[in-house]
C-alpha cells in the first residue's frame, strides 16, 4: 500500500486521493474568496529542492501551523456544509499525518532543522503580512500547492 | 432550540464491514406520526479544536429510518464522535451521542468473493468491487507436491484477471485477501478454489 516517506519519517494509513478529493470539492469556493492575487505563501523558497531529510521538519511545522492557526478558524466561518465536510476530511488527515511525524532532535541534525525552519518562516512571515481573514483563506486556498508537494514523498 | 418533548434516541451503534459504517439506533415513536432524525460527526480534530462544531451527515440530516450510512462521513482513520437526535415538526429531542467514538480501523473485513475460471489454457480470476480502498492480494499456484505460491496484487475491480498459463492435465488453485489502504489491514484469505484445465472447479 501506499505511505508517505518524509526522508525517515514514514507515514501510513492516509490515502492521498481522499485528501485530493476534499480539496477539489471545495476550491472553487475557497480560492474565490482570496482577493489578493500577487501574494503566494507557500512559495518557491519555502517548498523548492528541500531534502529528503529536511522534509520532515518542513512539513510536521507546515501542518502543525495549518491545524493551529489556518484551520482552527476557518470552520466557524464555513456555513457551506459541503465545505465542512472536505474541512474536515483535510484537517482530520493532516492531524493523522502530523502526529505520526518524528524528526529526529540530534544535535547533527540542527542545520537541517534549521534550514526548515527558516523555509517555515519565510512562509509564516509573508501570512503574518496579512489581514488574519485573508491570510486564512489565502492559506487555505494554497493547500493544493502542499498536497502537490506532499505527492512527491507519497510511494 | 424547539421545546425538547421528544425522547432522545437510545442504543446508538455502528456496525461496519468492509470499510462501510452503518450507524443505528433504537426509534423513536410517536403513534400515527413520522419522525425525522438528524446525524452529525465531529472527528478528532473538531473535538480537540473546535469542539462546538458538529458536521451534519450527507445523508441523514435529516432522515426517517432508525439507522444513517456514515461511510462517507469518516474520511480519516481517527476517532469520529457521533449524534443523533429525533424531530417532529418543531419538537425536538435531545442529543444522543454514541457511547465509544468510531475509528474505521475497527471495520471488519471479510474474505472477498472470487470467480474462479479457464478461458482456454488461462487462469483468470474475478473479484468483486468493493471500492477504491480495497486492494486483493491474490495467491495461485499448481496443485502438485512442492509447488511453488505465486503473488499478485490487484487494483482493478469487477474486471477479469489474468493469472496464469495453464500446462495441460494440472490443477490450478487460488485463494485472495483484501488490503485496505487506509488503515493497513488485511482480510482473512478466502477458501481456496482449484481449477483443472479439462475438469470443472474443484472445492478443497
Amino acid at each position: 500500500g501506499q505511505e508517505f516517506q518524509f526522508g525517515p519519517c514514514r507515514v501510513e494509513g492516509v490515502v492521498l486521493q481522499e485528501l485530493w478529493e476534499a480539496f477539489q470539492a471545495m476550491k472553487d469556493i475557497v480560492q474565490a474568496k482570496d482577493n489578493i492575487t500577487s501574494v503566494r505563501l507557500l512559495r518557491k523558497e519555502v517548498l523548492q529542492n528541500v531534502s529528503d531529510t529536511e522534509s520532515c521538519y518542513l512539513i510536521r511545522a507546515l501542518l502543525k501551523f495549518y491545524l493551529n492557526t489556518v484551520f482552527k478558524n476557518s470552520l466557524d466561518k464555513a456555513a457551506d456544509s459541503r465545505i465542512r465536510k472536505s474541512f474536515s476530511t483535510l484537517a482530520n488527515n493532516f492531524f493523522v499525518i502530523a502526529s505520526k511525524l518524528q524528526p529526529s532532535q540530534e544535535k547533527e541534525m540542527f542545520s537541517i532543522s534549521e534550514s526548515a525552519r527558516r523555509r517555515f518562516l519565510l512562509f509564516q512571515r509573508a501570512f503574518q503580512q496579512l489581514d488574519i481573514q485573508a491570510a486564512q483563506t489565502k492559506a487555505f486556498g494554497e493547500v493544493d500547492i502542499l498536497l502537490t508537494w506532499m505527492e512527491k514523498f507519497y510511494q | 432550540d424547539g421545546v425538547t418533548v421528544l425522547p432522545a434516541p437510545q442504543n446508538l451503534s455502528v456496525q461496519s464491514t468492509n470499510m462501510k459504517h452503518l450507524l443505528t439506533w433504537s426509534p423513536v415513536t410517536v403513534p400515527g406520526e413520522i419522525i425525522y432524525y438528524f446525524v452529525e460527526y465531529q472527528g478528532e480534530y473538531e473535538s480537540l479544536y473546535m469542539s462546538h462544531i458538529w458536521i451534519p451527515s450527507s445523508w441523514c440530516s435529516p432522515t426517517e429510518g432508525p439507522e444513517c450510512d456514515i461511510t462517507d462521513d469518516i474520511t480519516a482513520t481517527v476517532p469520529y464522535k457521533l449524534r443523533v437526535r429525533a424531530t417532529l415538526g418543531s419538537q425536538t429531542s435531545a442529543w444522543s451521542t454514541l457511547q465509544h467514538p468510531f475509528n474505521r480501523n475497527s471495520t471488519a473485513l471479510t474474505p472477498p468473493v472470487m470467480e474462479v475460471t479457464k478461458d482456454g489454457f488461462h487462469l483468470v480470476i474475478k473479484l468483486e468491487d468493493l471500492g477504491p480502498q480495497f486492494e486483493f492480494l491474490v495467491a495461485y499456484w499448481r496443485r502438485e507436491p512442492g509447488a511453488k505460491e505465486h503473488v499478485k496484487v490487484v487494483r482493478s475491480r469487477g474486471i477479469p484477471v489474468h493469472l496464469e498459463t495453464m500446462e495441460p492435465g494440472a490443477a490450478y488453485c487460488v485463494k485472495v485477501q483484501t488490503f485496505v489502504k487506509a488503515i493497513r489491514r488485511h482480510s482473512p484469505f478466502s477458501q481456496a478454489e482449484c481449477v483443472k484445465v479439462q475438469g470443472e472447479t474443484l472445492p478443497l
